[in-house]
């Protein structure tokens, strides 16, 4: 599946902002399951691109002059190879082993997990487990907030993709399986829509498996991902600061056409 | 159960050694209301240069005086000069240790250390993956804590790779003496340390490719224990002391807020912790870091001493390891003992541990300070309870040692002198070659019978010499 993709994230800020700076996960790179035919970045300035510490694309924008607005715009042209279900890598799995604040594993996840899984750790097993989390945690916008961890939201019975995330994460890593946060593009063949969207990944035997808990999806056929992280803070697309501009008003616009690959016809 | 100590002025038939001989016969000759007149003058003269730190865990969050004890701990030059080996050798190892497992992994590979021990260590900072550093040192300025059995022999209790502190102590505790009582150093070689800042500076700007680059401290601010130390090895070394809102990120360089305009910043001796360092990569609360100093630090444009990372080598659960590193790096036998350690994360470790208690040093992994730690023969059988309750919880928190006898020193105590427990903290530099000056800091458990120096538990400090023999 090819996607034209165009992402467009607008800040409107109440006072002047001074100074500002942001790390941008914004640009996908290619795996097995994704070919970057062409990105693009549209930036108040021209930046660099550099690899983050888990080979995410990264780019700092730093802006010292006064701004009221800015606009970050991604647009580019990916094939999906909607047939490959896992990752392969070089680097150990281990390090994504370890807990955040976010994704810290309380007594009620460690017993959820092992009551799912007990001792199996196999691909059906994190599969049920996924869609047990799903039935246990309701999606509901604003029922959780960015700084949510897994164990409130958990305590709490519902959340959007990012809690669905972290607190698969959480009972992952309590099994002793590594497993990361994936933040990208979800497609929506209905209505041909796309929204960022978040899921995770988790380390069996010799590859990464995605494991959408949202959307009770173990194959990521629609899925473009865009960064991967201990966590949300690791692999979101925008993480910044600034010092002034009071309060702050965010548009974001997913646009996102499939085009016909003439190579997969 | 007798436990004999190891008298660092006394031998065993009650002789003064050798390196001591010149002091106590000046401590015998000298009037005790002058002594006492100038241990007030110390007291005196430390409070106005504002030598304190802050005590945690203290309700009134006060400041306090790390009280200064004017018998000094002594070590004679033959004995020093294997100490010092043995530091060097280590930090070295140390050094070798983090560049490896930030790269290739050897060490894992020969199956020497798992690969799950340090991977999934919190310590482990993915952001050092396959980063190449200058001159390969991550451990710019190391602490090798040393403590001595009850047959003299140095043992290393633990590596601080992180922000080593106390070295400012070693330097006041000099310059007290010096001034209190200078016809000691007439009398006798003693090994100078006021070169510290000079050796200091120089290791951090050897530490950036470039010919002359500019450095700076990085204080977390004055609420921070350790800030006397932040601005008195600033003002020493002649550089900028900064707090993270001084300094800013553009393109990817690091500047310092100056009334002139921006200043370019090369190198930055940073006293901050790592989850602090970045708000945008680590803590994303810290208000003491500064944001997109990580994005600069990976495309090699600031060095900062010490490194990312280094908290994975001084790790208390990797300190067994340490030795087999030195054979491994090196292909040298370790010059300094290793504290046997039993590993609780170990089933058949952890049952020994909870079976002897009463007889063991309990400590958190991750702790330091002195904080979180059981000594087993100084505690009432309920706080072993409780402890043992915390291991079984997470065993992998903790690590157990023997209880070592400590070496004692004479120290003045409210009824004259007494013999009080001491250990010894040498700073190693690494930079175009591995230094360290004569001695270190000595600190000194105030309290009869207690083994716990640190300064946050009662503990005092006093002037270490190193004399030529």
């Amino acid at each position: 599946m090819r996607l034209t993709i165009s992402h467009e994230t607008a800040y409107h800020y109440e006072d002047q902002v001074r100074a500002s700076i942001q790390y941008l996960r914004l640009t996908p790179h290619d795996s097995e399951r994704q070919q970057v035919l062409s990105w693009q970045l549209d930036l108040p300035r021209p930046v660099r691109a550099q690899l983050d510490p888990f080979g995410n694309i990264l780019h700092v924008l730093s802006l010292e002059e006064p701004h009221s607005d800015l606009v970050i715009g991604a647009r580019g042209l990916v094939d999906i190879d909607e047939r490959r279900e896992a990752e392969h890598e070089l680097q150990s799995p281990l390090p994504f082993l370890r807990f955040t604040r976010l994704t810290e594993a309380d007594e009620a996840l460690r017993a959820f997990a092992s009551q799912q899984c007990r001792k199996r750790r196999d691909r059906s097993a994190l599969i049920e487990l996924m869609n047990a989390l799903n039935q246990r945690m309701a999606y509901r916008p604003g029922s959780t907030a960015v700084d949510t961890s897994a164990a409130q939201a958990f305590a709490g019975g519902a959340g959007v993709c990012q809690d669905h995330t972290h607190a698969f994460l959480a009972c992952v890593r309590s099994l002793g399986v590594p497993a990361r946060y994936v933040s990208g593009y979800l497609f929506d063949s209905n209505s041909q829509q796309m929204a960022s969207h978040a899921w995770a990944e988790a380390w069996l035997e010799d590859a990464w498996y995605s494991f959408d808990v949202t959307n009770q999806l173990a194959r990521p056929e629609r899925h473009l991902k865009l960064a991967v992280g201990l966590d949300y803070l690791d692999a979101c697309p925008v993480r910044g600061m600034r010092r002034g501009g009071g309060f702050e008003q965010m548009h974001a616009k997913v646009l996102v056409t499939p085009t016909l690959n003439a190579q997969q016809q | 159960m007798i436990r004999t100590f190891y008298d660092e002025m006394y031998a065993a038939d009650g002789q003064v050694r050798p390196h001591y001989r010149e002091f106590a016969r000046w401590l015998a000759e000298t009037p005790p209301e002058l002594l006492a007149q100038r241990r007030r003058e110390a007291d005196l003269l430390f409070h106005r240069a504002g030598i304190t730190f802050t005590l945690y865990g203290d309700e009134q969050g006060t400041e306090r005086l790390i009280p200064f004890d004017t018998i000094p701990r002594s070590i004679p030059a033959s004995e020093w000069r294997v100490v010092e080996r043995g530091c060097i050798q280590r930090v070295k190892a140390l050094n070798l240790f983090l560049a490896d497992l930030y790269h290739d992994q050897r060490i894992i590979r020969a199956g020497i250390i798992p690969a799950e021990q340090v991977l999934a260590n919190d310590q482990y900072q993915l952001a050092m993956q396959g980063l190449d550093l200058h001159r390969n040192i991550y451990s710019h300025i190391s602490g090798v804590d040393l403590v001595r059995d009850s047959d003299g022999s140095y043992y290393v209790l633990e590596d601080n790779l992180r922000t080593p502190s106390g070295v400012s102590y070693m330097l006041e505790d000099r310059k007290m003496m010096m001034r209190l009582f200078p016809e000691l150093f007439a009398a006798q070689r003693i090994a100078p340390i006021d070169h510290y800042p000079n050796l200091l500076l120089d290791t951090l700007k050897s530490s950036s490719p470039l010919d002359n680059p500019s450095v700076v401290v990085l204080t977390p601010g004055r609420f921070n224990s350790a800030f006397f130390e932040h601005a008195f090895l600033a003002r020493e070394m002649g550089v900028e002391l900064v707090e993270g809102a001084d300094l800013f990120v553009r393109d990817e360089r690091v500047f310092m807020r100056t009334t002139d305009g921006p200043k370019a910043v090369d190198v930055i001796y940073r006293r901050l912790d790592d989850a602090f360092l970045d708000p945008l990569a680590f803590n994303p609360d810290s208000m003491l870091g500064v944001p997109g100093l990580l994005a600069a630090y990976r495309c090699g444009n600031v060095v900062l001493a010490n490194a990312i990372g280094t908290g994975v080598a001084d790790d208390k659960s990797i300190y067994p390891y340490v030795t087999d590193m030195i054979r491994f790096y090196l292909d040298e036998e370790p010059i300094l003992k290793n504290v046997p350690t039993w590993q609780c994360r170990k089933p058949e470790e952890l049952s020994h541990v909870l079976a002897h208690l009463p007889e063991l040093v309990v400590k958190e992994t991750q702790g330091s300070g002195g904080y979180g730690m059981l000594v087993g023969p100084a505690a009432t059988r309920a706080e072993i309870e409780a402890f043992a309750a915390r291991i079984k919880a997470r065993p992998a928190a903790y690590i157990a040692q023997p209880t070592l006898s400590l070496s004692t020193c004479p120290t003045f105590v409210e009824n004259g002198i007494a013999p009080r427990h001491i250990d010894l903290r040498p700073f190693v530099l690494s930079g175009r070659e591995t230094r360290v000056v004569p001695g270190g800091l000595t600190r000194v458990a105030l309290r009869e019978g207690s083994l716990v120096v640190n300064s946050s538990q009662g503990g005092g400090t006093k002037d270490t010499w190193v004399v030529e023999d």
